[in-house]
């Protein structure tokens, strides 16, 4: 396998993982080199932050949950 | 978790019905979140988290308690979601499996970095763009990158929801990522985007 090569599967492996871990030794030596892997890892890291951040503001309308409750035939604990 | 979850879930199996009320007052928000993401349509989010309780109020004596309650319900959830996605079939964009080119990353000069404005996500309409990014990924991917990045599943977690291996998980993790990264950049361009 190519240098190139192997690096790339590494950046994805890195990609797929969870992205507040610390990349291995290699891809880190490889990131302090490489800019362009750097802005690359960079924006992948901060569109899932933005996604997040999106998804946060999205609330549970009260009509929605009342209306769970009463197709269950359960009392909402909230109201109590 | 909740405290003393596995005594709740004991008694819901019991049919307790107050018992029965916490959990789906613990659970029920994510659930219609995860709706949300998935179907896009509030009603159709709806539909799925009324469905998803009323099989947990079914079903619950059959919860063997060798996952969480969550992950179970997760599970149920996410079937539910994919069925309404099958019934209403549309043609995806096909995700290239070789994508990033990792020459071409490499070829270009070091190119200026995306900006990201966060604040950005306080506006409705911009949050209803990002849905609409999110939505043209096929299920199998955009399943993913819910459960994973905006639910906050473990590989493993999302893995047994979804029947996959662990490797499988993180692959298509990655294309999910890649594939949003790419459509935000070109946004970016429509100036929608700082
Ligand atoms: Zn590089």
């Amino acid at each position: 396998m190519s240098k190139e090569k192997k690096m790339y599967e590494k950046v994805c492996e890195y990609l797929g993982c969870d992205l507040d871990a610390e990349p291995c030794k290699e891809l880190q030596e490889h990131l302090h080199k490489c800019p362009q892997c750097e802005v690359y890892i960079d924006e992948i890291k901060n569109t899932v932050k933005l996604y997040q951040k999106a998804d946060e503001c999205e609330e549970t309308p009260d009509s929605v949950s009342k209306k769970l409750f009463a197709t269950l035939n359960l009392d909402n604990p909230k109201q109590d | 978790m909740m405290e003393n979850e596995e005594k709740i879930v004991e008694k819901a199996q019991e049919g307790d019905k107050d018992a029965l009320a916490r959990l789906v007052n613990e659970y029920h928000d994510r659930i219609y979140h995860l709706g949300l993401s998935m179907l896009k349509q509030e009603q159709d989010a709806e539909d799925m988290l009324q469905e998803t309780f009323l099989t947990l109020v079914e079903k619950v004596h059959q919860f063997k308690g060798n996952s969480s309650i969550y992950t179970w319900l997760y599970r149920i959830a996410t079937n539910i979601a994919l069925k309404k996605l099958k019934s209403k079939p549309r043609k995806y964009p096909h995700i290239p499996i070789d994508e990033p080119d990792f020459k071409k990353i490499h070829e270009k000069e070091t190119k200026e970095e995306m900006e990201f404005d966060f604040e950005k996500v306080n506006n409705y309409k911009f949050r209803k763009t990002l849905n609409e990014v999110l939505d043209e990924l096929p299920p199998k991917y955009k399943t993913v990158f819910i459960l994973r990045d905006l639910h906050n599943l473990s590989t493993r977690e999302t893995a047994k929801i979804l029947n996959l291996t662990e490797s499988n998980t993180k692959v298509r993790l990655f294309r999910a990522r890649n594939y949003l990264k790419e459509k935000l950049e070109d946004l970016k361009t429509e100036e929608l985007m700082v």
